[in-house]
């Protein structure tokens, strides 16, 4: 069973930890560091991702701007080719403030059919793949992170790291303000809607919040908004809890680099990299995972892949 | 800070939540603040909600701000809010002087394509179908004659109702008893109207026209509705020919559109 590979995953007593021999560099016939250097640095999956991305933001953009009418709407709501389509925290704040004020009038066939096909759409996907395969905010934020490390690895800033489970803090705590205020709160603090919707009906005041996050990213917390805050991400981390799209990891090919974990959104995820933590031969990354494709790119020993939970034994 | 989040505990987790929960009440302040502020800035008559819109209290929260009915909209009447409005940062909002809803797409698409029926399409729909039967249940009624749309798209546009059109006297040409000739807003002004009395299939630029006109009454000769909305008429002294707004106004905003006067001499105010 899939759920097999993550649910008590943790809590197993981990394999034991390669001898040297059994290391895939000695099995190269390579010292360690000739081998954790071997793979070129190639940015694949990067590339495609980034051209997904931007594609499918200026796909808004121009349907709009050249009336091609293929995707119409922003990134908080939209039609693909008529369909609906809908922002799923969005669709909670609503869900909420209309179960309790009792106006039902909003929840409209087409509001159904727009969370359900999104809800299905991202499950199959692999939930937070939105975040980086189609948020317009995580393109920059890579960036940002990027003169981040450059600034920590000069020792001219102080990393800050809190839990991660602040997510889903702010996550039920924005579903309860917008109860409580009977707006729809987080939207107007949305950095994928604020970007969004600055690129396909024109900027607003809202971009200076943008500039206070990605400054505050740059010089205080590493990809601050998407591991602590976004509760978008939180839902779709919900959604795509159980998907069968996942990075699997194959034991016998690591070489405890922890290459992986350097260039990850989430690195808690990748908790079996290290020596004497992998419990078992094959796991999924779990569900905060947003297959990037950063850590396939980068792993020497090709240990982590693209896969379909449960595929090899159905194939 | 401990640097591994892996190695972070409860109590790791209760310090920074509660930095958390502190900020979503500061949050949470300041959306009540801004609240208080929108209910009295509202109504403003550069700012109508689009047809169909709900009561503003709902419509706030119903709003996803997709844009989908800026981007339906022929004539761009409708655009959406900037951060300045506070909560209704990303709302649709029609500023008549600049472009009014002509209703140049005959059908209220941008009612028909909001997700989350703000713009709340049944009572348009229920106007619609009851012209159509009584058109038909007309004595004398050839049914094969009737086209249901045509009928049905004049009932949708006569039930919209964004607000009310109010002439100031103290401006009004046609109460000086001036006339018009030209073009009313200058060369440089984009706004699209399509003229009732024109028959075309879309709107074209108003600075394309030129009118002519012995007492103004630009407003009534391009009022999209007509005779229900509003006549001329003559004034009580009998020596003026003035507009007169009626019942059947919708408050569409073309005749603040296109009224030639420096400030416009003929409001909508929102309902």
């Amino acid at each position: 069973m899939a759920s097999d590979y993550f649910s008590n995953a943790k809590k197993k007593s981990p394999l034991t930890s390669k001898t040297v021999e059994q290391m895939p560099h000695s099995l190269a016939g390579l010292s360690f560091k000739a081998w954790r250097d071997s793979r070129k640095k190639n940015h694949k999956m990067r590339n495609i991702r980034w051209a997904v991305l931007l594609f499918m933001n200026l796909l808004f953009v121009f349907s709009f701007w050249l009336d091609l009418s293929v995707l119409e709407g922003s990134l908080s709501g939209s039609r693909l080719l008529g369909f609906y389509l809908m922002d799923p925290f969005n669709s909670l704040q609503l869900l909420a403030i209309s179960s309790t004020t009792g106006y039902m009038a909003m929840l409209t066939m087409n509001f159904w059919i727009g969370l359900f096909t999104i809800l299905i759409f991202w499950f199959i996907l692999g939930g937070r793949s939105f975040c980086s395969w189609m948020c317009p905010y995580h393109i920059l934020a890579e960036w940002a992170e990027k003169v981040h490390n450059y600034l920590v690895n000069k020792k001219k800033i102080k990393e800050h790291q809190y839990h991660i489970g602040l997510r889903f803090v702010f996550l039920v705590g924005f579903v309860l303000l917008a109860v409580l205020t009977k707006n729809l709160v987080f939207e107007n603090l949305n950095l994928v809607g604020i970007i969004s919707k600055g690129m396909i009906y024109g900027p607003s005041l809202l971009l200076l919040w943008l500039l206070a996050i990605i400054l505050f990213e740059v010089f205080v917390s590493r990809r601050f908004w998407c591991r602590y805050v976004c509760p978008i991400g939180a839902t779709y981390s919900m959604v795509g809890k159980y998907s069968p799209l996942a990075v699997k990891f194959d034991y016998d090919k690591c070489g405890y680099c922890l290459e992986c974990q350097k260039v990850c959104l989430v690195p808690h995820e990748l908790w079996f990299v290290k020596r004497g933590k992998a419990t078992q031969v094959t796991h999924f990354v779990d569900s905060d995972c947003t297959r990037c494709g950063l850590c396939v790119d980068v792993c020497p020993g090709h240990a982590l892949t693209f896969a379909v939970k449960g595929a090899s034994s159905i194939l | 800070m401990k640097s591994n989040p892996n190695e972070m505990n409860r109590r790791d987790f209760l310090k920074a939540g509660s930095i958390a929960v502190g900020a979503l009440a500061v949050v949470g302040a300041g959306t009540f603040v801004l609240d208080k502020n929108a209910a009295e800035a509202m109504p403003r008559e550069d700012f109508l909600r689009p047809p169909g819109a709900i009561d503003e209290e709902d419509f706030l929260y119903g709003c996803i701000k997709c844009g989908l009915c800026v981007q339906i909209c022929p004539v761009d009447a409708i655009k959406l809010a900037g951060a300045d409005e506070g909560l209704g940062y990303g709302t649709p909002y029609i500023a008549p002087r600049i472009q009014a809803c002509d209703f140049s797409c005959d059908a209220l698409q941008c009612v028909e394509t909001c997700p989350t029926a703000v713009l709340d399409f049944r009572p348009f729909k229920e106007e619609g179908v009851r012209a159509v039967e009584k058109a038909a249940a007309e004595p004398g009624a050839d049914l094969s004659t009737v086209n249901p749309f045509e009928v049905q798209k004049v009932a949708m546009k006569e039930a919209v109702l964004m607000g009310k059109a109010h002439v100031n006297r103290n401006t009004c040409l046609a109460h000086k008893k001036e006339g018009f000739k030209g073009n009313p807003r200058g060369d440089d002004f984009e706004g699209l109207l399509r003229s009732p009395y024109k028959n075309a299939a879309s709107a074209s630029p108003l600075k394309a026209r030129d009118y002519d006109r012995e007492i103004c009454d630009l407003c009534i000769i391009e009022c999209p509705i007509g005779e229900k909305a509003i006549i001329q008429r003559r004034s009580r002294s009998g020596k003026k020919l003035i507009p007169h707004v009626l019942d059947g106004c919708t408050g569409c905003g073309v005749c603040q559109m296109v009224c030639p006067t420096a400030e416009p001499s003929i409001v909508v105010e929102p309902i």
